[in-house]
């Protein structure tokens, strides 16, 4: 009996690393998503893009938004590595979730898609705006455009809109180019000026503006051109991500299987760029890309492979590091000419860009300033896209010891001989003085 | 007018330097070594410190210490003489051979700092 209570026990040890396959910084894919729906029917009508996360890995956990049993976190711990908000036009959500949880869930690293529509509920609203979104003001308006919109299937009022205006960016949305228009049916946002975290992924053409289709324009519309955002994407200084689509059919299958053909073009696609552009992004968002990892910091003197504790000023030193990117498997090398390292006390006094042997390994040599102190090595890498890599390390850098100066320095001759001769003259000088009387 | 007021200035320069010439002949000998000493400290002095405007400020403390133990010694020469000098009425009472120990022992110390300064 006691036995198999030992046994079961050891299996479970046994399995617990691979129970326990969720975010870490070795393996930074989101694995467990949880997903809010307005109405389960969102499941069967945007089945594609939950298949493809399914097929990629992901366990997805479908509830009704205003589910009284929600909750994010359970003892302290998240349930869950990602958030999927298929539910525009929620008021309150169920259980314990509200504006705060949703917002401490980003800020604790973990990721966001948030899909609105034009029955965004003000807490959608106050979602985004906390992520540097900010939606059409006016409730019932939509993102209008007169010249790029789905000619199929313009249905006399040019909401489904057929845009190509994507960032330029291999990392988030992926090195195959996004041939065919994506279709987008919703409500536009601009970004926060104040956040330069947030970024536009597909914009609208110059042409959009921001309108309530059932009333007469009386006004200028308040969002217009290509400042309408209609998909963006925030990456935190956590690293974070977050999706912001302000429209909820871009997920779904039937854009996804729609041909296209933009207003005013003859090229026809028989399949839109929708979910190629979402399964993309979604790949980023939830980390299969893009994501850095520093590891292997090293340090020491030129000739030398023991890390000193301090180095003396004049010294020739060599600093590596080695940086890879998670490809959603497994960690690649990154290649890339602009890794830079600081050497830094107050300001940078070496600035230098690190080679790299193809294979991840950065390196560098340079000599230590003229200069002692307390110095850092700091590696600050931002690139879009990529998570921000921030390493820093202490070092201090002493002057000469007074035994390591040369005994005597040959430019210092001719003081060496005026104190030695005003000795002299004064020991001449006493017997001079002395006896001259 | 001009050749003649120049004249009369170099009259009065040449008749100034034979005063100060007879007057200082007048000086005790051992105030006339002293003197001497003074002048060979700034002279040396002077030496390095040129020296340092050609070749640079390197070994700065070595410079300092070979013009400071210069300056030290035409400082304490200069108040040696002070104290030595007879027609001096405020150190009258202080006796030339106290004078003389004094500036020995300062001397002294100044070398030692000079030595230990030098590099």
């Amino acid at each position: 009996m006691e036995k198999t209570l030992l046994f079961r026990a050891s299996i479970l040890l046994f399995l617990l690393p691979f129970l326990c396959s969720s975010f870490s910084s070795e393996n930074p894919t989101d694995r467990r998503i949880l997903v809010l729906l307005d109405d389960l029917a969102i499941r069967s009508s945007h089945s594609i893009f939950f298949n493809s996360l399914k097929s990629r890995g992901f366990d997805l956990d479908f509830k009704l938004a205003e589910d009284p049993k929600l909750s994010l976190k359970r003892y302290g711990q998240y349930l869950y590595d990602g958030l999927i908000l298929f539910s525009p036009s929620i008021k309150r959500f169920g259980g314990s979730l509200d504006l705060a949880s949703v917002l401490e869930f980003v800020d604790s690293g973990h990721d966001l898609i948030i899909g609105a529509d034009s029955s965004a509920s003000d807490l959608i609203r106050d979602i985004a705006t906390e992520c540097g979104v900010d939606f059409d003001e006016d409730a019932a308006a939509v993102v209008i455009d007169h010249t790029s919109y789905a000619a199929s299937e313009a249905e006399g009022d040019h909401t489904l809109i057929a845009s190509d205006d994507f960032i330029q960016s291999d990392v988030i949305l992926g090195e195959k180019k996004i041939a065919a228009p994506v279709l987008f049916r919703g409500i536009g946002h601009s970004l926060n000026a104040a956040n330069s975290l947030v970024l536009k992924v597909l914009s609208a053409s110059p042409s959009a503006y921001s309108a309530n289709l059932k009333t007469k324009l009386s006004s200028p519309p308040s969002l217009t051109g290509s400042a309408i955002s209609l998909v963006s994407v925030v990456q935190a200084r956590n690293n974070a991500r977050v999706l912001l689509s302000g429209s909820l059919d871009l997920f779904s299958n039937r854009l996804f299987r729609s041909a296209v053909q933009k207003a005013g073009t003859s090229i026809k696609y028989e399949k839109s760029g929708n979910e190629q552009f979402v399964t993309e992004l979604s790949k980023w968002i939830f980390h299969e890309r893009g994501h850095l990892k520093a590891v292997n910091v090293k340090h020491h003197k030129a000739g030398e492979t023991a890390e000193p504790a301090m180095y003396r000023i004049n010294d020739d030193l060599e600093y590596s590091v080695d940086i890879y990117e998670w490809s959603g498997t497994s960690w690649k090398p990154y290649v890339a000419d602009d890794v830079q390292v600081q050497f830094y006390m107050m300001s940078p006094y070496v600035l230098k860009t690190l080679s790299n042997d193809q294979k991840g390994h950065y390196y560098t040599s340079f000599r230590v300033p003229d200069v002692y102190g307390v110095f850092q090595f700091k590696v600050e890498y931002q690139r879009l896209g990529y998570t921000s890599l921030s390493l820093s390390k202490q070092i201090p850098v002493r002057p000469f010891r007074h035994n390591e100066y040369e005994r005597f320095i040959t430019a210092a001759y001719p003081y060496y001989g005026a104190s030695f001769s005003s000795m002299a003259g004064f020991f001449v000088f006493t017997i001079i003085y002395l006896y001259n009387k | 007018m001009a050749k003649s007021s120049s004249s009369s200035t170099a009259k009065d320069a040449q008749a100034l330097i034979q005063s100060l010439r007879s007057a200082y002949s007048a000086t005790p000998t051992n105030l006339k070594i002293i003197d001497l000493y003074v002048m060979f400290a700034i002279f040396t002095g002077l030496i390095q410190v040129v020296y340092m405007a050609l070749v640079g400020s390197f070994p700065f403390n070595s410079f300092l210490s070979g013009v400071l133990s210069c300056i030290g010694t035409a400082v304490l020469a200069v108040c040696l003489r002070i104290q030595v000098n007879k027609e001096n009425k405020e150190f009258k009472d202080l006796p030339p051979e106290r004078a003389f120990a004094d500036f020995v022992l300062c001397n002294l110390v100044l070398h030692l700092v000079i030595m230990n300064f030098l590099g």
